[in-house]
């Protein structure tokens, strides 16, 4: 009778549970809409969070020079959010419409166990709308004295309102992926609990999940658009305050995307626990080969993210005793890139099997595995950092009593991390897989530790440091901004590419062994198909985002003429913190 | 400016392009539907094997795990100097036959776990009519061995009792005895009771004195609820489909007897 089960679902299925889309399809159509919304709603939920950062950065800072210039950074953040809004919520009502027109049987059974959850989300995505608009328009009437902290406040619970919304909405996706254990193809949706449902085994590993990526796409996207106005820009002032803002927007959207491979493996570990079938239809199955794009999507992140800051290094005096080091960690990046994304235990037909003379490559057999991979990624991680640490420290010269030993203890840390997570990586070859499986924890507490502590050095370190002169804000090759093209523009293909792998690993089921896709869709497309949608998402989603730009510039552009010039590069801009100063 | 927009439109659509192509350029391997695999009771070997072909590479979802060389053993290639699976089957347990140790392994796995794997394949009986069992134990066969699934065996199967063929689930029989139930859902492949079982997960022995019937009654629906201390690393090993297998009776019967071990 249970083998049966599906095939009786099936062939009980009506006319009435499917309508088809012209020309695209109703699983394309659905598709671009839920993940244009998706896009536009992690930018309004992403954007928001150091906007309000940012803001607290200006009212908190003793430097007047600078309180300014963050408060104006802050605000540019949340006028980009206002048109964003409106497009989040359209293709939130067209993704509505497409799931209660195309699947209706699919929409009763979610909407019988989630309705409540429902009203609540509407009103609090009302509230949201009313306090973005509050938080905007009341930004220069609220904007001295204890007027300011109010101000402040309603950015935070700007954040609030939105962190919730994804809550709920969350509760809704992952019920699909996984439902609670005694709901089944016999339960009636009305005898479905709202709690139960929405605390799934994967609820809140997506909710930490998607906290860090928005704030990573948030980011990315903030910075490319930095990067247009420094491309448009006309005045010196204006490219300073542009290449300013593309810093910061980078080195929010890079250092969030470090720890989010963490969040992501904590994500499939539930999925492995909640049923071994999803998590190896996700990390082995037909999705196998979704993670070797993954990882050269990631390699042209890190090498992007890491050529910005090479280039950035041009504009700061003093940068120059770092540069013979650049190859060195050049030829890291792509060491790693290259083992990374080498496939292993891929799925193989019996002629691939027999060419190869084995389940694998013997070439790839050694470099494809986890310890390989795993030892990769976390020097990749270990080269970003010291990235980083160089362009900080480009211009300063300690003056602490203690600089060279601090400087010596910072090195040391580096080759002890390097070191560990080299000696696991080779000691995982000799070691059952369960075992190796514990190796990674310790590599990657070994990177951690090391960012965490270097870091802490720096800061006492640097206090006081001597200039070797100003950041020269603005003096970047327009190259530069190029790469904060792509990074976004990978950054977004990205998170499509993600959410066809959380969503795919349903397969044939709308609600995971509880409601079966009997549509003509119910395939789960392979990876060339995904692409191609992936890309016509992400080609939307940025052409409605350069159109709200446009937008918003346009609408600033008589404020702006009369407004008074920013300061110069020497005074202004040019003198503002690296985050993490 | 139109020289910078217009470059920035053909770098974005360069790296989308790129990513596309580099998409579209490796193994595109899409997830299959389970479809009934018609077979009739005059079915030759041939077309069995041909049949179990499609099932164990589509519908089956073998592939998943077997041809990995790390989840589980190797079938269609050598397993260790062993050979193919149709060569070794019929040496893997002395005085049983290929067919009944592959019909005993789609059907009952944690009985003939290999060593150094994990027992996490499931009664294929839950995804596959019996007579496709046959199908797939056919093409197993053809792999290095001889054929012996006959069109009788497919009879069998197709008969309403089955009897001959795969024998349903356990969670579908109405039998109430404890041991018979945990013997047919493979709780001993994993957990210690006696002298039977493996030490994977808790032992059975003993269990009713460290743990209230609650708790081993959540424990069995959702096993990811609470792991027992020592088994961190078997975490998610333990399939939360019981809730679906057996009936009410079957899980008060497990309950109250795993309760009863002192």
């Amino acid at each position: 009778m249970t083998d049966l089960f599906p095939f009786l679902q099936a062939a009980a299925d009506t006319a009435g549970a499917y309508h088809a889309f012209p020309v695209i399809g109703s699983r394309a159509a659905t598709w671009i809409a839920a993940e244009v919304h998706l896009m536009f709603a992690a930018f309004v939920l992403g954007v928001p969070m150091f906007a309000v950062i940012t803001e607290a950065v200006g009212i908190f800072t003793k430097d007047e020079r600078y309180r300014e210039r963050y408060d104006r950074l802050s605000k540019e953040f949340t006028r980009l959010l206002l048109v964003a809004y409106s497009a989040t919520a359209i293709w939130g009502a067209v993704l509505v419409f497409f799931l209660t027109t195309l699947y209706p049987r699919f929409w009763n059974h979610m909407t019988e166990i989630f309705q409540l959850s429902m009203w609540i989300y509407v009103g609090l995505f009302f509230v949201e709308s009313f306090t973005l608009y509050l938080y905007y328009y009341g930004w220069d009437r609220w904007n001295k004295g204890r007027a300011k902290y109010w101000h402040w406040t309603l950015g935070i619970l700007l954040n609030v309102w939105g962190t919730a919304v994804m809550l709920i909405a969350n509760g809704w996706l992952t019920y699909m992926m996984s439902p609670p254990a005694g709901v089944t193809a016999q339960t009636l949706p009305s005898e479905v609990g709202l709690w139960n449902a929405i605390a799934n085994a994967t609820w809140m590993p997506i909710n930490i999940h998607r906290l860090i990526a928005n704030a990573v796409f948030g980011g990315s996207i903030v910075a490319a658009y930095a990067a247009y106005r420094f491309l448009a820009a006309r005045t010196d002032e204006e490219r300073a305050h542009y290449d300013w803002m593309g810093y910061v927007g980078n080195f929010v959207a890079i250092s969030t995307f470090i720890v989010l491979p963490f969040a992501g493996y904590w994500l499939g570990r539930e999925f492995y626990e909640y049923n071994q079938q999803l998590g190896i239809t996700m990390m082995g199955g037909f999705m196998s080969w979704l993670w070797i794009l993954q990882a050269f999507l990631i390699g042209v992140l890190f090498l992007a993210g890491n050529y910005y800051l090479w280039i950035g290094m041009g504009r700061i005096p003093g940068a120059e005793r770092y540069r013979p080091y650049t190859k060195w960690l050049l030829i890291i990046l792509i060491l790693g890139v290259i083992v990374w994304s080498t496939p292993h235990t891929m799925i193989a037909s019996r002629q691939e099997l027999e060419a190869m003379g084995g389940s694998h490559h013997p070439f790839l057999g050694v470099l494809g595995v986890m310890s390989a991979k795993n030892t990769a990624v976390n020097l990749m991680i270990l080269t970003t950092f010291l990235s980083f640490l160089f362009y900080r420290r480009a211009n300063k010269r300690p003056v602490a009593p203690w600089a060279k030993q601090g400087m010596l203890a910072q090195w040391i840390m580096f080759a002890i991390a390097a070191m560990v997570v080299l000696f696991f990586g080779v000691y995982g070859y000799f070691v059952s897989a369960i075992v190796r499986i514990g190796f990674s924890v310790y590599q990657v507490l070994a990177v951690l530790t090391t960012i965490v502590v270097v870091t802490t050095l720096d800061i006492f370190l640097l206090r006081g440091a001597e200039s070797r002169g100003e950041i020269r804000w603005g003096q970047m090759p327009e190259r530069s901004q190029y790469a904060l093209f792509i990074l976004a523009v990978t950054f977004t293909w990205l998170m499509g590419l993600m959410g066809f792998a959380r969503s795919g690993i349903r397969q044939h089921w709308h609600v995971f062994e509880v409601m079966r896709d009997t549509s003509p869709d119910a395939v789960t497309p392979a990876l060339g198909y995904a692409s191609i949608m992936i890309s016509v998402c992400v080609l939307i989603f940025l052409g409605l985002v350069s159109f709200i730009f446009w937008l918003s510039e346009l609408g600033t552009k008589p404020a702006e003429a009369h407004a008074p010039a920013a300061p110069a590069p020497g005074a202004g801009p040019a003198t503002a913190p690296a985050p993490g100063d | 400016m139109w020289r910078t927009n217009l470059k920035i439109v053909g770098l974005v659509v360069a790296v989308l392009g790129l990513y596309t192509l580099v998409a579209n350029s490796i193994p595109q391997l899409q997830s299959e539907l389970p479809q009934a695999v018609e077979l009739s009771g005059d079915v030759t070997p041939e077309q069995l094997v041909a049949a179990g072909e499609r099932i164990y590479n589509g519908a089956g979802g073998c592939t998943a795990c077997h041809g990995l060389g790390t989840r589980a053993p190797n079938l269609l290639t050598d397993e260790g100097g062993t050979g193919t699976i149709g060569a070794r089957c019929g040496s893997r347990v002395a005085g049983m036959s290929c067919k009944d140790y592959l019909y005993q392994s789609l059907t009952e796995p944690a009985v003939h776990v290999v060593e150094g794997y994990q027992p996490i394949m499931q009664d294929m009986r839950r995804t596959l009519p019996a007579d496709q069992i046959w199908a797939v134990i056919a093409f197993l066969e053809s792999q290095g061995g001889t054929i012996d699934v006959t069109a009788d065996d497919v009879r069998s199967a197709q008969q309403p009792s089955g009897g001959g063929g795969a024998a349903p689930p356990a969670g579908a029989t109405a039998s109430l005895d404890p041991r018979e139930i945990m013997t047919a859902n493979g709780c001993l492949g994993c957990h210690k009771l006696g002298d039977q079982g493996a030490a994977v997960g808790p032992p059975f022995d003993g269990m009713g004195g460290r743990l209230t019937s609650d708790f081993i009654r959540t424990s069995i629906l959702n096993p990811g609820a609470a792991i027992a201390r020592g088994y961190e690393a078997m975490a998610g090993v333990m399939p939360p489909t019981f809730g679906q297998q057996l009936t009410a009776g079957q899980l008060e019967a497990v309950v109250s007897f795993l309760s009863s071990q002192r």
